[in-house]
């Protein structure tokens, strides 16, 4: 190696040597004469492309700025600058550290593992992208493993190079000027996402798998960070009931008859239980949503004329109607079975045969009035047999072509999506964050544990394994005999200039990056790296692929699952940083009708735990103390949620009690006659 | 250029199948805005397409306007019997040609340009094609605004060679009556005539029927995003930064970099300005001034680039999805410590510099695909847009924009101080450059283009590619005047009236106290305000304190001393 020692100019070698030393600034301002300055180191070889910063031009006015002035910054004393100027010079070309850290070599021999020829060529992402990376440890493919890089935070290049920035900024006669920063990271704040505004309003007939969708389109867009919530008539209707019992004024009927077109006055009583539904859905978004899903049948050009035209009075709201159209008998049979099975409340006390047959006639209460959208002028998607034909129409804006072309990609065949970390890796063990190091021993145990495990589970079916291009993930998945591809997309968070550190270094080194990390995680961006809301923007693609496929084994790492698992369970953002998805452990997530259903394997083979709770004082400071530390609860949210207040899932009950406060409060909705039309309705009802 | 997820076999994408899209519509509808607009996605997606225009094809058959048969577009009365054979023999040729693109070249997608405005000719289309394994998919065109029809017509049929000499307004007449006669004869496509797309006022809305797979609903997420709006898109990048050769430092401007921004903005406005007057002189019709908008990465010296158009008041959006290429390991490397520290992968990396990832690092490739999502913005969006970002990820966009082919990515040759003015036109984009700043962190002592990190630079990459990469520095126009001098105008005038404003101010004081002493004018700097060092608050994604005119306007609150400090150190520069 020959590079230039650190410290030490190499003037002769300098490729700046030939060119005048004037500076930017030294020729905008040649009046100063400060030049006691020690020449700059330059550095040779990584930074021809700076040319040396003489501080002339920078202490210019320095003598003029007021003393008095309390927005002024530290008077930049010359030497002071000169100083920052040559440290910035020096810091430039100080050599790549030489690394030492976790040959793979040496790791893979230390796990007693044969080294496993790796996949990689052929099965790597198009134009053999993924293929270099693919080299067997120990074949001499890369000489190191990578260490410490150029201004990690482990060295002290960094703080010396915000050091300097300052000074630098401080004494620059730029006209204009960003605020500084330094450190390893800061908070980001979320997007701007108030101007979208759109009501989805569901059409078609019960067991159609509307709420099915509408769920699913919740859970992605919440998942992007809009602000989304599902209104569902049914629920509101079943709460009320449920009220009505409670306070001993009997069962409503809710059996077909109640959902009879013939009768003037049970139609009136569901029209004015889906206004009041969609009344709230309104003041909530005008208020703070982005989308709000009407969860109805909507099964009528009447009834989505007068939506239509109740949303045309509301200046910012966008309306766009959702139609799922199920002609498959096999589709309509297996969700009134699951209808009928699930506990809904409506069938309380009736035998599976009895709560059929009355669910077949409410549906063909339903049929018999049933229009399918054909209305040319309103925007619309309209989905057969769920996914296997979409029509859209009118469809216009980011969001709803976000909407719509994620509802093209959504298919119902049965299928699971298993998810594991790699096995333990000599980084885990060393408690580093980061890196591309190889799997520890343990590590590789897993690896060789894990396609019996999997085919356990699938048996002969078909499988398809994605892992990230880095070691970890593609040792893990090297003894499984199935398609695999590797996705650049899954690649751990970057964690920047703390790539290779460990925890604890980074609290000793900046402790209060450190809590500020803390206080939101979700939020936070490492410098030269990523933030977790980065890390979903880069997944959304990834997403939208697993849509499509079937059987999906991904071989990734903490973070990514995280953000993957948030998705399919529908997890808020606060938590999603602190989601357990612990080593050695296979995730097995089913989508079913309402949720997912989930399974966890965990593989009796020693692993540290990456786990990092979720600091008692963070909680305190970002007002969450209440939030509890996320648990693994099985088959959360795979029920169907009957009244709205399943956690995560469905209509949230506040955001209803809430909305329709706010009405009475603007004086739309007097207390007293809301619920005189409840009370009237339900009183009609017995 | 492509972004393929993954390859088959074949080299066909997504088991797809072979797909015919056949455009449908009246003349000047925007069928081969669409037509080119999908073309270069599907390609930049990987798909082998290729646009077969009737028109174009045609004109090389026979040749300008003057020798095409009286009666070649004539509908109304029968056609001579000449006539209807040549048309008959121009049609077999070219779907001939489509069917040899499928069968013989392992073509993917063909876009069938002609206006198939009978229900009889579709049918014949679609039956001829399906009936050799090809997927047919209508692609009608409609346009129910006539204002967007003759400004069609006037920008695009009027430079065709179809009238070439003809004088302006009696060609859009001709052309007018062209469409009415075709009109008259047309029908609409019918949901059952087989699978198709309608598009109304280019991506204003669109239906689709019938429309399954992969691919075939990616189209429709790209039809839906797209825009015959005119409007113009530049790509300049971001100033030199203290520490060039490192991806984690994040390093801030140099005092050069700083210099550069303002230059940039300068720069922006005055080609902006010279461009209208380049489509006043051409007799072009110019409305409104469209809106610009900023897109820069979340690193920081991109946005700092962008920091005097937030000042200004300018709508900037940061980006951390046009973060440059991630150099991985290879972080702080130069060309010679690379060589040395990884001597087979700096060999894969020679060979190939598209696809090639070094360890931890981004392909080419990889940044390709991770830009999708801002391909799908840029098609949509409709104001002028600026993007200041770094070379690798300029080259990308450009790629998909200009449509290079991937090997050529690595090679594109972008200065910093080259403004890359880019203008969708209906058959492709119209892009130039203009040199407006030879500063610090340009180029080398050689005169070779400086690049931000060693993974961003072409050194190293040019060998294996071909000479015909493009190279805007090259190609650019100088404006390096025009620039210096927009900016000088521009702080001259703001000079004048911070005077005006706090000589007023003064003069109020004066009238209103008695108080004579007052503190020694101070230097405090512009900006100041919005230092506050070791917070890191510069992430907003926008920002505004309304340029030095405004500030001083609603300056009623601050501190005189600070108030006329910012006019001195305005009027020093």
């Amino acid at each position: 190696m020959s590079m230039p020692p650190p410290n030490v100019p190499s003037k002769g070698k300098s490729p700046q040597s030939g060119t005048p030393p004037t500076s930017q600034l030294g020729r905008s301002n040649s009046s100063s004469s400060s030049s006691n300055v020690p020449a700059p180191a330059s550095a040779k070889t990584r930074s021809p492309k700076i040319k040396a910063l003489t501080p002339n031009s920078l202490i210019a006015d320095i003598k003029s700025q007021n003393p008095s002035d309390p927005d002024r910054h530290v008077a930049v004393d010359p030497h002071v600058l000169a100083e920052a100027v040559s440290k910035l010079d020096m810091i430039r070309s100080v050599p790549a550290p030489m690394s030492t850290v976790t040959s793979p070599a040496a790791s893979a021999a230390a796990s007693g593992a044969s080294s496993p020829k790796l996949f990689g060529a052929g099965a790597g992402i198009g134009s053999g992208g993924a293929a270099s990376t693919a080299t067997t440890p120990g074949e001499g493919g890369r000489l190191s493993a990578p260490g410490t890089p150029h201004f990690g935070a482990q060295t002290a290049l960094l703080r010396t190079l915000d050091e300097t920035t300052r000074v630098l900024r401080q004494s620059s006669k730029a006209p204009s000027r960003a605020p500084s920063v330094s450190g390893i990271g800061a908070v980001i704040e979320k997007p701007d996402y108030s101007e979208a505004k759109i009501v989805v309003a569901m059409v078609g007939l019960p067991a159609r798998g509307k709420s099915y969708l509408s769920n699913k389109l919740m859970r992605y867009l919440r998942w992007l960070e809009y602000n989304v919530e599902v209104f569902n008539v049914g629920q509101l209707r079943r709460s009320k009931a449920r009220d009505q019992m409670q306070s001993g004024q009997g069962k409503v009927d809710h059996s077909a008859t109640y959902f009879s077109h013939t009768d003037a006055k049970a139609t009136r009583k569901r029209e004015l239980l889906a206004e009041e539904s969609l009344e709230s859905l309104i003041t909530w978004l005008k208020k703070e949503g982005n989308v709000g899903i009407m969860d109805a049948t909507n099964s009528t050009f009447d009834r989505r004329e007068w939506i239509q035209n109740r949303i045309s009075k509301e200046p910012n709201l966008q309306l766009l109607f959702l139609e799922s159209f199920c002609d498959d008998p096999q589709v309509i049979a297996t969700n009134v079975a699951l209808k009928v099975q699930s506990g809904d409340p409506d069938y309380k006390g009736m035998s599976r045969e009895d709560a059929e047959r009355d669910f077949r006639k409410r549906i063909s209460e339903y049929e018999r009035v049933y229009q399918t959208i054909t209305e040319p002028e309103i925007s619309y998607c309209r989905i057969l047999n769920v996914g296997q034909r979409v029509t859209i129409n009118r469809i216009s804006g980011y969001l709803q072509s976000r909407i719509a072309f994620y509802l093209m990609n959504l298919h119902l065949k049965p299928r699971s999506i298993y998810l594991s970390r790699h096995g333990e890796s000599m980084y885990n063990v060393e408690g580093k964050i980061g890196g591309d190091s190889d799997l520890s021993p343990n590590g590789w145990k897993y690896a060789q544990a894990l396609p019996a495990l999997i085919k356990d589970n699938i048996g002969d079916g078909p499988l398809e394994v994605w892992t990230s291009t880095l070691q970890r993930t593609q040792q893990t998945g090297s003894f499984l005999p199935f398609e695999k591809k590797t996705w650049k997309s899954l690649d751990e968070l970057d964690a920047g200039v703390c790539d290779g550190m460990t925890y604890e270094e980074i609290e000793e080194k900046y402790p209060e990056d450190y809590e500020s990390r803390d206080e939101d995680k979700f939020n936070y961006r490492y410098r030269g790296g990523e933030s977790y809301r980065d890390v979903v923007v880069r997944l959304e693609p990834v997403i939208m692929e697993l849509e499509r496929q079937e059987n999906i084994l991904i071989i990734a790492h903490q973070a990514i699952l995280r953000c993957l698992y948030a998705y399919f369970q529908a997890r808020p953002q606060e938590e999603l940083p602190y989601i357990k998805i612990p080593l050695h452990t296979l995730i097995k997530i089913t989508p079913m009708a309402y949720g997912c259903h989930e399974e966890r394997y965990p593989l009796p083979i020693e692993a540290v735990d990456t786990h990092r709770a979720r600091p008692a004082k963070a909680k305190v400071a970002s007002g969450n103390a209440s939030v509890p530390e996320p648990e693994f609860i099985p088959d959360v949210g795979v029920k169907r949620d009957y009244f709205g207040n399943a956690h995560g899932i469905g209509l949230r009950p506040e955001a209803i009690t809430q909305a329709l406060e706010n009405q009475v409060e603007k004086g739309q909705l007097t207390p007293k006659a809301a619920s005189k039309e409840v009370e009237a309705t339900e009183g009609d009802a017995k | 250029m492509a972004a393929p997820l993954y390859v088959t076999q074949s080299g066909r994408l997504w088991h797809a199948g072979l797909i015919l899209i056949v455009t449908v519509g009246l003349p000047a509808r925007g069928k081969t805005h669409i037509s080119r607009a999908l073309e270069r996605y599907l390609r930049w997606l990987g798909v082998k397409t290729r646009v077969y225009s009737l028109g174009d094809y045609r004109r090389k058959v026979l040749g300008g306007a003057e020798h095409i048969p009286s009666d070649y577009f004539q509908t109304k009365s029968p056609r001579s019997e000449a006539t209807n054979t040549l048309r008959r023999r121009i049609k077999n040729e070219i779907e001939d040609q489509i069917m040899d693109f499928f069968t013989v070249q392992g073509g993917q997608v063909v876009i069938y340009d002609a206006n198939n405005g009978s229900v009889a000719q579709r049918k014949d289309c679609l039956q001829k094609f399906e009936s050799k394994g090809v997927h047919v998919i209508f692609l009608e065109s409609m346009c129910d605004q006539e204002d967007i029809i003759t400004a069609n017509i006037r920008s695009v049929k009027l430079s065709s060679p179809d009238y070439a000499g003809w004088d302006a307004d009696k060609a859009v007449a001709d052309y007018w009556s062209r469409i009415r006669d075709q009109a008259a004869v047309y029908d609409t496509v019918t949901a059952d005539e087989g699978p198709f797309i309608k598009v109304m006022n280019v991506g204003e809305r669109i239906e689709v029927n019938k429309i399954e797979g992969y691919l075939q609903t990616r189209c429709c997420f790209f039809l839906m995003n797209i825009h015959t709006r005119p409007r113009t898109i530049y790509f300049a990048r971001s100033g030199q930064s203290l520490i060039e050769h490192s991806y984690k430092a994040d390093s801030d401007l140099s005092p050069a970099g700083w210099e550069y921004a303002e230059r940039l903005k300068a720069a922006v406005i005055a080609r902006r300005k010279a461009l209208r007057e380049e489509k006043k002189a051409r007799g072009e019709a110019v409305g409104d001034e469209n809106n610009l908008l900023i897109w820069t990465s979340a690193r920081r010296r991109a946005y700092h680039t962008a920091w005097p158009f937030v000042h200004a008041g300018y709508k900037v959006a940061q980006k951390p999805i046009m973060s440059e290429i991630n150099p991985g390991v290879w972080d702080g490397l130069s060309t010679q410590e690379a060589m040395e520290l990884y001597p087979d992968e700096w060999q894969r990396f020679e060979a190939d510099p598209y696809a090639h990832r070094a360890p931890r690092a981004e392909s080419y490739h990889d940044l390709s695909v991770r830009l999708e999502s801002v391909i799908f913005e840029l098609e949509r969006c409709q104001d002028d847009l600026l993007i200041i970002g770094h070379a690798s990820v300029i080259r990308c966009l450009l790629a998909y924009l200009v449509g290079l082919p991937p090997n050529e990515v690595p090679a594109v040759e972008i200065a910093r101080g080259d403004l890359v003015e880019v203008t969708p036109a209906s058959y492709g984009v119209i892009s130039r450059a203009f040199h407006f700043w030879s500063g610090e962190g340009r180029g080398d002592a050689k005169g070779e283009n400086l690049y931000e990190n060693f993974a961003e630079s072409t050194s190293g990459k040019g060998s294996v590619l071909p000479d015909s990469g493009v190279n805007f520095t090259a190609d650019a126009q100088n404006m390096e005047r025009e620039a210096e001098a927009e900016e000088a105008m521009d702080k001259e005038a703001k000079a004048d009236q911070l005077a005006a404003a706090v000589k007023g101010r003064v003069l109020k004081r004066l009238g209103s106290s008695t108080d004579g002493t007052r503190s020694a004018p101070s230097s405090s700097l512009p900006g100041v305000e919005e230092q506050r060092d070791g917070e890191m608050e510069e992430e907003r994604t926008t920002g505004s304190d309304g340029g030095y005119g405004e500030t001083v306007s609603d300056n009623e609150g601050r501190t005189e001393g600070s108030a006329r400090g910012r006019a001195m150190s305005i009027l020093e520069i």
